[in-house]
C-alpha cells in the first residue's frame, strides 16, 4: 500500500524523511524531501541507521544552546567540553574562566605570552620591498664579481629578515 | 652504500636522529577557527592565505640567499580535496601532512617545497601549520626557516593574536609561541636495555611529548620515537630551541649512544643475532609485512650505526622506513592490488637496496 501524498515542510515535493522529534520539550512532526533533507545535513535512509538520523533530525531544530555560547561563533560550553577545541578568537574571553586555567595547567603553571608578536603588515611589506632591492642588487654585484659589495649586501639582507634565535640563515646558494 | 659509521655519520647526530621538525600554529584573525567555519569561509581561508604565501620559496620566506626563482623553487599547492586516497596517505608517510588532516574532506590543501623539506597546511586544526622539516639534527637551521616564514605570513596576514595568551589556536594547549620543536629519534638500543621507560618519565617531567613515528596517536614502530615539547606558553621561540637544541637532545643522543656502546660491550652476541638476522631477512625475505620490516630495519640500522654491518648504508635504510610504507609502495607500482602484492614489493624493494641473498 502506497504512502498517503505528504510535501516537505518547505516546498512542494514529496516529503521522504518523516519524524517526530521532541524539541525544546514539544513533540513536532518534521516531513522532508530529499533535497532539504541533504541540505539539513540528514543521509538519507538506507546510508545511516535510524538512531543516527535521529540524533541528526533533533539536531535540526534544536536552536537552545547549551550551556553559555560565544557571542561571536556561537561555539556552545558544550561544544569546547566535547571537543576541546574552540570556535574562534572570541571564544578565549567568552570562556575565559574556565579557558584560563586550562591553559594554564597545560603549560606548566605559566600565565602569560613572552615570545614574540606578529610582524606589522604595514612594515612587513615595506621590508619585503626594500629586500627585493636588495637582493637584485646582490644578483648584479655577483654576476659583476664585486665580492666585497656583495657580502656588504648579503649581511644587509641577513638583517632584514627577523630570525629570532642564534644560527646562521639556511644556506641555499 | 659507503656511509661508515664514525665517519659523517656523528654529523648532525645522524647515527640516533632521522630528523628533525619545527611547526608553528596559527589562524587568520577575522575568521572562525577551522572546525566552526562554513566550507565557504574554509574556502576563503584557503585562498587568503594562498595569495599570502605567493608561488614560491622566496615569497614565502624561505630560499635564504638565493636571488630570482625559478621552476626549482616553486611551491607545489595540493588540493586533498581533489586527491585520491593512496597520494593522501603518500603524503602522510612522507609526513608532509598530519593523518587528521589527509583523511578529512573539507576544504583543505598543502602547499610542499620541491626538496620536500618545508610544507603549509592550510585548514588543518588550525588555518595555518607552518612545517620545517631536516634530516638529522639541524634544529636550528629548522628553527630559522620556520621563523622566517611566519615573518613573511605574518606580513601578509593578521593572525589571531590576544596580548595574554599569544597566538590563539582552535586547541588551547597550543596558545603561547604555538610552536613545536620535534626529532625523530631511533633508540634501538635503549629498548634493548629496556631503558625507554626512563626516557619516558624523564620527558614527562620536563614537559615533553613522546610520540611514535606517525606522531599522535601512532605507536612507536620499530622504536623510532618522535619528542616534542609540550610548552608553548611562558616561554620564548628561542628558550624552546635552546632547551631542545641545547640540552634535551644532546643527553637523548649520549643516552642511546651509552647504551649501544654498553651492548657492544658487554652483549655482543646477543646484538650481533638481532643485527645479523634482520640484515638476512631484509635481503632474503619473498614476502614482508610492514610491521616486520619495520621491526628489522630498527635492528639493522642499530648494527649499521655501531659498525656492525660495512658497506650498509644509514641513508639507505633511513630511506626504507618511508618506501616501504604502503602508499609508497603502491604509488611506485600501480598494478599492487592484494596484500601479498604488497608484501612482495616491500620484500623486492628491501632486497634490491641491501643486496639480494642468494
Amino acid at each position: 500500500m502506497a504512502a498517503p501524498f505528504r510535501p516537505c515542510d518547505h516546498c512542494p515535493k514529496p516529503a521522504v524523511v518523516h519524524n517526530t522529534v521532541i524539541v525544546n520539550g514539544q513533540m513536532t512532526e518534521v516531513h522532508l524531501c530529499e533535497d532539504h533533507a541533504q541540505a539539513a545535513g540528514i543521509q538519507m535512509p538506507g546510508q545511516a541507521p535510524i538512531h543516527q538520523l535521529l540524533g541528526q533530525l533533533a539536531q535540526v531544530g534544536a536552536a537552545r544552546p547549551r550551556g553559555p555560547s560565544c557571542p561571536e561563533c556561537g561555539h556552545s560550553f558544550h561544544d569546547f567540553k566535547t571537543s576541546g577545541l574552540l570556535g574562534c578568537a572570541a571564544c578565549y574571553e567568552a570562556f575565559a574562566s574556565t579557558v584560563a586555567p586550562v591553559i594554564e595547567r597545560a603549560h606548566g603553571g605559566a600565565t602569560e605570552h613572552v615570545g614574540s608578536a606578529p610582524t606589522r603588515a604595514d612594515n612587513a611589506r615595506q621590508r619585503a620591498a626594500l629586500l627585493q632591492q636588495l637582493l637584485r642588487e646582490l644578483e648584479q654585484a655577483v654576476s659583476a664579481e664585486q665580492y666585497e659589495r656583495a657580502a656588504q649586501l648579503r649581511d644587509k639582507i641577513k638583517d632584514l629578515r627577523p630570525t629570532a634565535a642564534a644560527g646562521g640563515p639556511e644556506a641555499a646558494q | 652504500m659507503s656511509n661508515l659509521p664514525g665517519s659523517d655519520l656523528l654529523n648532525g647526530d645522524r647515527d640516533v636522529v632521522m630528523s628533525c621538525r619545527v611547526r608553528l600554529a596559527r589562524n587568520v584573525a577575522g575568521f572562525p577557527f577551522v572546525g566552526r567555519a562554513t566550507h565557504p569561509q574554509r574556502r576563503e581561508v584557503l585562498e587568503t592565505v594562498r595569495a599570502a604565501a605567493g608561488p614560491d620559496e622566496a615569497s614565502v620566506g624561505l630560499a635564504g640567499g638565493r636571488v630570482g626563482a625559478d621552476a626549482a623553487e616553486r611551491l607545489a599547492w595540493i588540493d586533498l580535496t581533489s586527491l585520491p586516497k593512496r597520494d593522501r596517505q603518500l603524503l602522510w608517510e612522507r609526513h608532509l601532512v598530519s593523518k587528521q588532516f589527509a583523511e578529512g574532506d573539507s576544504p583543505r590543501a598543502v602547499a610542499v617545497s620541491p626538496d620536500e623539506r618545508f610544507s603549509l597546511m592550510v585548514n588543518e586544526e588550525d588555518h595555518v601549520r607552518i612545517q620545517v622539516l631536516r634530516s638529522g639534527n639541524a634544529l636550528r637551521n629548522a628553527f630559522d626557516a620556520a621563523m622566517r616564514v611566519d615573518a613573511a605570513l605574518g606580513g601578509r596576514l593578521d593572525f589571531a593574536f590576544h596580548p595574554r595568551w599569544g597566538y590563539l589556536t582552535a586547541c588551547p594547549t597550543n596558545v603561547g609561541c604555538g610552536i613545536r620543536i620535534g626529532v625523530m629519534v631511533h633508540l634501538r638500543a635503549l629498548r634493548v636495555t629496556n631503558e625507554i621507560e626512563k626516557v619516558k618519565r624523564a620527558a614527562k617531567e620536563l614537559h615533553l611529548a613522546v610520540r611514535g613515528f606517525h606522531g599522535e596517536g601512532s605507536d612507536a614502530t620499530g622504536d623510532w620515537f618522535q619528542i616534542s615539547n609540550q610548552r608553548t606558553l611562558g616561554v620564548t621561540e628561542a628558550g624552546l630551541l635552546e632547551e631542545f637544541a641545547g640540552r634535551i637532545v644532546p643527553a637523548v643522543v649520549a643516552y642511546e649512544r651509552e647504551a649501544r656502546r654498553v651492548l657492544m660491550e658487554r652483549q655482543r652476541t646477543l646484538l650481533e643475532d638481532r643485527v645479523f638476522r634482520g640484515i638476512s631477512l631484509l635481503r632474503s625475505a619473498r614476502l614482508l609485512g610492514l610491521d616486520e620490516a619495520m621491526k628489522q630495519l630498527s635492528s639493522v640500522r642499530l648494527g649499521a650505526c655501531v659498525g656492525l654491518l660495512p658497506g650498509v648504508s644509514v641513508d639507505t635504510l633511513t630511506r626504507l622506513t618511508i618506501q616501504l610504507q604502503s602508499a609508497h609502495l603502491r604509488a611506485a607500482d600501480p598494478a599492487i592490488e592484494t596484500e601479498e602484492e604488497e608484501k612482495a614489493a616491500r620484500a623486492r624493494t628491501a632486497r634490491t637496496a641491501l643486496g639480494e641473498w642468494p
